[in-house]
């Protein structure tokens, strides 16, 4: 067995320009995904009741399949459902928001509906609107609980980006696995492949560990 | 739009070959990541200090790499080192449990810390040995506060199983995409496909979001 | 029934036949009370026979099932904006004292004047500044509730409220949450107050505070009130058995 690992060095050009991809698809999904999970979790919480039942319903979808599943049913179904022909970046990058915001909306009322029912009382009692009370007594107080699960959450969805690979996005584990098919070097590209998502995925985890620590609730 | 469902019927077999597998593999993996977790946890936790960098290592690094990249890993290019073939299933079964076991280490480590130091202290006052007061005073207590954890990884498992397609493992997955691609009909199979795995996974979410008010209350012991 | 003091003075919470359910249990089954301005009117009786509840139903915290609260003369609103406004008139101390634990005192006490009277920051200070002194604590504005024993998170509490400048204080079992050394600091705000000519109600268990500073008692039981009067004939000589029977449970010897 005759190993070459100067494959990967190569196609480094490549592999930089996937990695781009990647980042910028986490980064790209959250944009979406954080605004527009407090949105959904507003709705749970505090729409009239059949909103709040559609929200209810999206977030427990999205919670019970498969991420895989959701990519190849963007990418095959949702172009015959609504007649656009999107990209596949752009097809990706919708499950992958669809997901996610699923995910946050859940955290975001999760959080919420931890906060003491006494301090909502309390700034109502002294004549807050609803909304002021949440804006600045218990977003304020909740979001020591939601930024951890954010956190894991944007680790989460850095690597949940590879599994748009199967629609041939062009990110990390698609170039990488194409290139592994092109010189017939598996051991090198795969090996490769992770080391490139353990050296960007490794700080990430230890920073989620920090904000968790950091952020610890002792009632 | 009119929507023929009889490719479901017509396929019966084929979908229900890889509904079993999907049901084979989750299980499988889910009982050997908890016994390779517990070890690992227990290595970490009670074993020679050396080991425990090495542990550290392990978990953060399958918190660090994605779940497909260990499969196909697995698949491609383990054999390429140890120089055994192995059909796609038991890649994807030790891909899966070697990714999986990383979680339930640290799950473990982290119910076993939540007993307080002073249980031990007891129960060696009593005269237990360290081994006696984990078995029977720390376990116990830490178990309890594992479980809505474990439930939430078990969703985690099923849903991971569906990655396994990428590596021709024929579950649901696999079979799905197949047929969605020879029959030209991706809203009823994926359809049908979605409703599965709702059926399977709600269950288990409602119950861990039921297990997690349960174990609210008891914070540290 | 002994006289009411200040009978004469405008009633200022008028409540008839008050009916609150909560599911199948019913909390309040028909509560007719009057409170004059500058009235210290106390609600005793055993824990889950009411009272708290009739006070969250005051200020609308919790929304009555049948009969009607009239505030200053009107009918209490449900619609959210009006029912805003009355409670800006209205100052609640809760049991478990609720300070917002990420602001400071002083920015607790400001933050009512701040948001909802919408006070620019100095002039919102500079009214807590003055609330926190008159509470007995000028020099823990910078503190964080963390740092505050019970006592003084309750004096905060007291100042947030009074910072509204509301026309009534509803007090909702103010000490029972306290150790018993800081009572008594507690209690001696609230009788200030009372002495300044503010009207409050308050729900207590401190029979001591009732008897002398209230100006008229009522006695709840299973929802309904069972004996109301001044302090003098509910606790030297009580018309009903269920009002002999509480106090008596409670030790209380005159």
């Amino acid at each position: 067995m005759t190993l070459d690992w100067g494959v990967v060095w190569q196609h480094r050009d490549a592999l930089v320009r996937a990695t781009g991809t990647t980042i910028l698809l986490t980064i790209a999904t959250m944009v979406i995904a954080l605004p527009c999970g407090i949105i959904v979790a507003m709705l749970r919480l505090y729409a009239w009741k059949p909103i709040r039942a559609l929200a209810t319903a999206y977030v427990e979808l999205f919670r019970n399949l498969p991420l895989i599943l959701v990519v190849f049913w963007a990418f095959y179904v949702l172009p015959i459902l609504t007649g656009l022909g999107l990209s596949p970046l752009a097809t990706g990058l919708t499950a992958l928001a669809l997901n996610v915001t699923a995910y946050n909306a859940e955290t975001f009322r999760a959080g919420i509906n931890s906060i003491r029912r006494g301090q909502l009382d309390a700034a109502m009692a002294l004549g807050m609107s609803r909304a002021q009370a949440l804006r600045r007594i218990i977003l304020p107080q909740a979001s020591r609980r939601i930024l951890p699960v954010l956190a894991s959450t944007w680790v989460s969805l850095f690597k949940d980006t590879s599994l748009v690979s199967v629609m041939a996005v062009t990110e990390l584990a698609y170039v990488a696995m194409q290139i592994r098919a092109q010189t017939f070097r598996v051991l090198e590209m795969l090996t490769a492949m992770a080391a490139i998502y353990w050296l960007l995925g490794y700080p990430q985890a230890k920073l989620v560990d920090w904000i968790q620590r950091r952020f610890a609730v002792t009632e | 739009m009119d929507f023929d469902f009889t490719v479901i019927t017509s396929h019966a077999r084929f979908l229900g070959s890889g509904i079993v597998v999907t049901l084979l593999l989750s299980i499988l993996s889910g009982l050997s990541s908890l016994a390779v977790g517990f070890v690992v946890a227990l290595a970490r936790l009670y074993g020679p200090r050396g080991l425990k960098p090495l542990v550290v290592l392990y978990i953060d690094s399958m918190r660090a790499i994605p779940v497909l990249v260990v499969l196909v890993w697995t698949f491609f290019a383990l054999p390429i080192v140890t120089g055994i073939t192995m059909p796609p299933f038991w890649a994807a079964l030790i891909g899966l449990t070697v990714h999986l076991a990383a979680y339930v280490a640290e799950i473990v480590r982290s119910g076993v810390e939540s007993v307080r130091p002073g249980q031990t202290r007891a129960a060696m006052a009593l005269g237990m040995s360290r081994a006696q007061a984990v078995r029977r005073i720390v376990m116990p207590q830490a178990l309890v506060r594992m479980l809505p954890a474990f439930g939430s990884l078990l969703s985690i498992t099923i849903k991971d199983t569906a990655i396994a397609s990428v590596i021709a493992v024929g579950e649901l997955m696999r079979q799905s995409e197949t047929l969605a691609g020879q029959s030209f009909q991706p809203i009823e199979v994926f359809s049908f496909a979605m409703l599965v795995y709702f059926l399977m996974l709600f269950p288990v979410t409602r119950g861990v979001d039921a297990l997690y008010r349960r174990v609210a209350h008891l914070g540290r012991s | 029934m002994m006289s009411r003091h200040k009978s004469a003075q405008p009633r200022i919470i008028r409540y008839q036949g008050v009916i609150k359910r909560f599911g199948d249990f019913v909390a309040l089954s028909g509560v007719d009370l009057d409170v004059h301005t500058g009235e210290v009117v106390c609600l005793i009786g055993p824990s889950g026979s009411g009272k708290s509840t009739l006070l969250r139903c005051t200020n609308g915290l919790e929304a009555i099932d049948g009969g009607a609260i009239e505030f200053e003369g009107t009918s209490l609103p449900r619609d959210p904006r009006p029912l805003r406004a009355i409670r800006q008139k209205m100052g609640m101390v809760f049991q478990s004292f609720e300070l917002f634990p990420h602001l400071t005192a002083l920015e607790n006490v400001a933050e009512g004047p701040r948001t909802v009277l919408g006070i620019d920051r100095d002039a919102a200070q500079a009214r807590a500044s003055a609330m926190l002194a008159k509470v007995g604590l000028a020099d823990k504005g910078a503190n964080y509730p963390s740092a505050l024993s019970g006592g003084q998170q309750q004096r905060v509490a007291i100042a947030r409220a009074l910072a509204m400048e509301p026309d009534v204080m509803l007090f909702d079992e103010p000490t029972s949450a306290l150790d018993p050394e800081t009572i008594g600091e507690v209690l001696n705000v609230m009788k200030a107050l009372a002495e300044e000519g503010m009207t409050m109600v308050v729900v207590t268990h401190e029979m001591t505070f009732a008897r002398r500073v209230g100006d008229w008692v009522a006695v709840f039981d299973a929802g309904r009130i069972v004996e109301e009067g001044p302090p003098q004939q509910i606790f030297e000589a009580p018309l009903t058995e269920r009002t002999r029977d509480f106090l008596s449970h409670l030790g209380w010897s005159g």
